[in-house]
């Protein structure tokens, strides 16, 4: 290798280092994810009140802070069990603040493997994962490859996030957020769709599969949330939340409900922290107006929920829980 | 070990660092030993057959090389078929004969099925057979001598670039390749790189994109009906080009990096003007393989007179075997056979539309020639793919009878338009295709190149970047995996 030849290969490398660790910096601060996410972050630091009730989950988890007081909804797009944990666990061990309560998410979707394999935005997960456990657990080295990206290469394959943060720029601003729930499914309605069964069917086949409804990796996660609520007393109680008729339908047709939350229940009853299952996956089933999607509450749906989660809670409370 | 990987990321640098570091005459063995870890990465005990075919194949080839006539070198030849095909046969199609003929005892109330056997298709088996086949069918021609080394025989098997997916080399073309001392050559090292950024857009941005709607509408054959069926069959075969061109590319990058040069396995197939020059252009590789040895071995005089009626029935039978080839299922064989029968079809019809060309004046305008030509080729490609992409027959005449049901043409467009992918995708075939023409006619890479330097680098850096952004990171297998 000649010398000029050297200093260029050298030179060029330095220059693709340079445009990485840009991109990688300027998808960090423009993400629409990791803009939504830090600001759920920042408001929960500086949460100041009695937290009664920590809701953890994903898009499905449509609790409004508002009318369930006392509460925080931590949930992320796309979060997982194995997410969750992570987060709780910073949250109980390093935050200083304990909820009374945990909300986990109980939909089928929460199981299965398709949600367990999914891991997005890991540039804002990498504070939370311990990636080196979790490939362990896992057994799986791709998992490292996503430290990899969420440390050094966040953009690469986001092009969806991009787009999304271009348009979504202006909106974000004066976006309104409190307590983690921010009202923003207003701009389509499942009732005005034509095909429903389609798009929950196509829906359901994404989050779902038909092979497997309890992901290994799941379990093992699902538990140490359940080991590390027990260990920080604080109790637990999970939460199925309302489909569309279509998509319960698709959803029956894929996975075998009563196997899985009997397994689940069997996993959880070894806990006394564990509350129990409240299941609302049948409410609105007359209802497609109140969503947004097949498997998404729009934001009169949401506040309807969360009105019947706080009373079934209340009664709970009237009972001593949370202590 | 997927190209499109981390693993191979590391993997490939760490080979070529080390490859030119050690001593020229121990280059092969390592070399050797980086493919078997290539491939045993992916399951470690089927080297085994690999180690198996070459050690049959290379003293099959010496003890060929010490008979004095063909009829004593013969029996060394059909051991060589026999153990090939026979672990190709074990392999690849035992359960679909067994399927098959269990489907007929069926038919005929014979209540005892055969067994299956559940093995997993060892991964580039298909490949490596033929490629191991051509040497020893060489050697029993005398086109080649028998290699004397066996390690550098058993490189010419499992070179790693090329060793799951191709191109079938052919061991005139390689083995002088592993005999010659290889230095570093810089030029090399560009090349192959923008050779292997090539085939990641392709695979990444294109095939990857396009596979997630071809096989959203193949998976559900049912719930899929007009447009979007045809739609979807169309990007199968640009899918299935960008993908198994783009392997092509990264193998041949890779290759040339260490110094060799593997064979060219397309050639724009997608605009050929027939289906003659479709197979012209389409894995060549593949398709030389089986004119050379199968076709041509076929016999096709009676009394010193080529019979046509022969040769057309020969290229029935190839065209049925390379069918097969691709897969274990009839509908492979209908594609293969499908192929064939037009294929002769074009050739016995050829003079007639010759006349029609002249009659109607077509011939004085060759632009609307040769598009009728390309149409009436990429239509006909289309049509055969619906058996190729489909999970089994039924699938294939189902997605076939849904494809002219247009009664839901309005929702379907609609969802399509909607589909960014889709779209982005489609824009970026339109993009393949131009870039293509644009380097066949002013060579591309070689205008680039000329440019300041500031100017080439911008557009490989944004190029490169462009595929990280754009592409579909998922570790999707490629197509040709499978065969």
């Amino acid at each position: 290798m000649s010398r000029k030849f050297a200093i260029r290969l050298i030179l060029f490398l330095a220059l693709l280092l340079v445009v990485n660790y840009a991109l990688d910096r300027s998808f960090k601060a423009f993400s629409v994810h990791n803009t939504l996410n830090n600001m759920m972050d920042g408001q929960f630091a500086e949460y100041d009140d009695t937290l009664k009730y920590l809701a953890l989950g994903n898009s499905h988890n449509c609790i409004n802070t508002h009318i369930l007081e006392k509460s925080f909804n931590y949930g992320s797009p796309s979060e997982n069990f194995i997410q969750s944990y992570y987060k709780l666990k910073h949250i109980l061990e390093k935050s200083g603040k304990k909820p009374g309560c945990v909300i986990l998410q109980a939909d089928i979707s929460s199981f299965g493997p398709k949600i367990s394999n999914r891991y997005e935005y890991n540039s804002y997960w990498i504070s939370y994962i311990d990636y080196l456990e979790l490939a362990r657990i896992k057994d799986s080295r791709d998992i490292l490859t996503k430290w990899m990206e969420g440390r050094f290469f966040s953009y690469v394959g986001n092009y969806k996030d991009i787009q999304l943060s271009i348009l979504y720029r202006i909106k974000i601003r004066t976006l309104e957020m409190y307590h983690g729930y921010r009202p923003h499914r207003d701009y389509r309605n499942f009732a005005e769709e034509t095909d429903k069964q389609k798009l929950a069917r196509d829906k359901a086949n994404l989050i779902l599969s038909k092979e497997s409804y309890l992901d290994p990796a799941i379990k093992v996660y699902f538990e140490k949330i359940l080991q590390l609520c027990q260990s920080h007393g604080v109790r637990v109680i999970m939460v199925r939340m309302p489909m569309s008729k279509e998509f319960n339908e698709e959803e029956a047709k894929l996975v075998p409900a009563d196997k899985l939350y009997t397994e689940v229940e069997t996993i959880a009853s070894r806990y006394p922290d564990f509350e129990g299952i409240f299941d609302y996956h049948l409410m609105f089933v007359d209802h497609p107006d109140y969503f947004f999607d097949p498997d998404h509450l729009n934001i009169k749906g949401s506040d309807l929920f969360t009105t019947q989660l706080a009373k079934d809670l209340k009664e709970l409370e009237s009972r001593g829980f949370p202590e | 070990m997927l190209f499109n990987s981390v693993d191979y990321l590391i993997f490939f640098p760490v080979v070529v660092a080390l490859y030119f570091a050690i001593p020229s005459k121990w280059r092969w063995a390592f070399l050797l030993i980086a493919s078997y870890y290539f491939y045993m990465c992916w399951k470690a005990e089927y080297v085994i057959l690999i180690l198996f075919t070459t050690l049959v194949d290379y003293f099959a080839a010496l003890k060929m090389g010490q008979a004095t006539s063909r009829k004593k070198k013969k029996p060394w030849l059909v051991l060589s078929i026999l153990v090939n095909l026979g672990m190709l046969a074990g392999f690849k199609y035992f359960n679909f004969f067994t399927e098959s003929i269990n489907l007929l005892f069926r038919e005929i109330n014979i209540l005892h099925p055969l067994p299956l056997f559940h093995i997993i298709l060892p991964v580039g088996i298909s490949f490596y057979i033929f490629q191991s086949l051509s040497y020893t069918i060489d050697v029993y021609r005398g086109i080649k001598q028998p290699e004397k080394h066996a390690g550098k025989f058993a490189l010419y098997v499992c070179f790693f670039p090329q060793l799951v997916s191709g191109p079938i080399e052919r061991p005139n073309h390689l083995l002088p390749q592993i005999h010659q001392p290889r230095s570093f050559d810089q030029q090399c090292l560009v090349s192959g790189l923008k050779l292997m950024l090539w085939g990641f857009f392709k695979k990444l941005v294109i095939a990857d994109r396009l596979g997630m709607f071809v096989s959203y509408v193949y998976e559900n054959p049912a719930e899929n009906k007009g447009l979007p069926v045809i739609l979807a069959t169309v990007l199968f075969a640009f899918q299935l080009y960008c993908d198994f061109s783009g392997y092509t590319d990264i193998a041949r990058g890779s290759a040339r990096i260490l110094g060799y040069d593997l064979m060219i396995n397309f050639n724009r197939p997608l605009i050929a003007k027939s289906l003659r020059d479709f197979w012209n252009r389409w894995h060549m590789s593949l398709t030389t393989w089986f004119r050379d040895y199968v076709l041509y071995s076929l016999p096709y005089i009676k009394e010193k007179k080529i019979v046509f009626g022969k040769i057309y029935r020969n290229l029935i039978i190839t065209f049925l075997l390379m069918g097969l080839w691709h897969g274990a299922a009839w509908t492979f064989v209908i594609f293969g056979l499908f192929h064939g029968v037009l294929l002769v079809l074009e050739t016995i019809t050829e003079n007639q539309r010759n006349r029609f060309y002249e009659l109607t004046r077509i011939n004085d305008l060759p632009v609307l020639k040769n598009t009728l030509g390309m149409l009436t080729t990429f239509s006909i490609l289309v049509f055969s793919l619906f058996f190729f992409r489909a999970n089994s027959l039924s699938d294939s005449l189902l997605l076939l009878s849904n494809a002219v049901d247009f009664s839901n043409f309005r929702e379907t467009i609609g969802y399509i338009l909607k589909d960014n992918e889709v779209l982005f995708g489609m824009l970026m075939v339109v993009c393949l295709l131009v870039a293509e023409y644009l380097h066949e006619r002013y060579d591309l890479i070689r205008y680039v190149s000329s440019r300041p330097l500031i100017i080439r680098w911008s557009v490989y850096i944004g190029f490169i970047f462009f595929v990280l952004v754009f592409g579909v990171l998922q570790k999707q297998k490629f197509i040709y995996f499978q065969f």
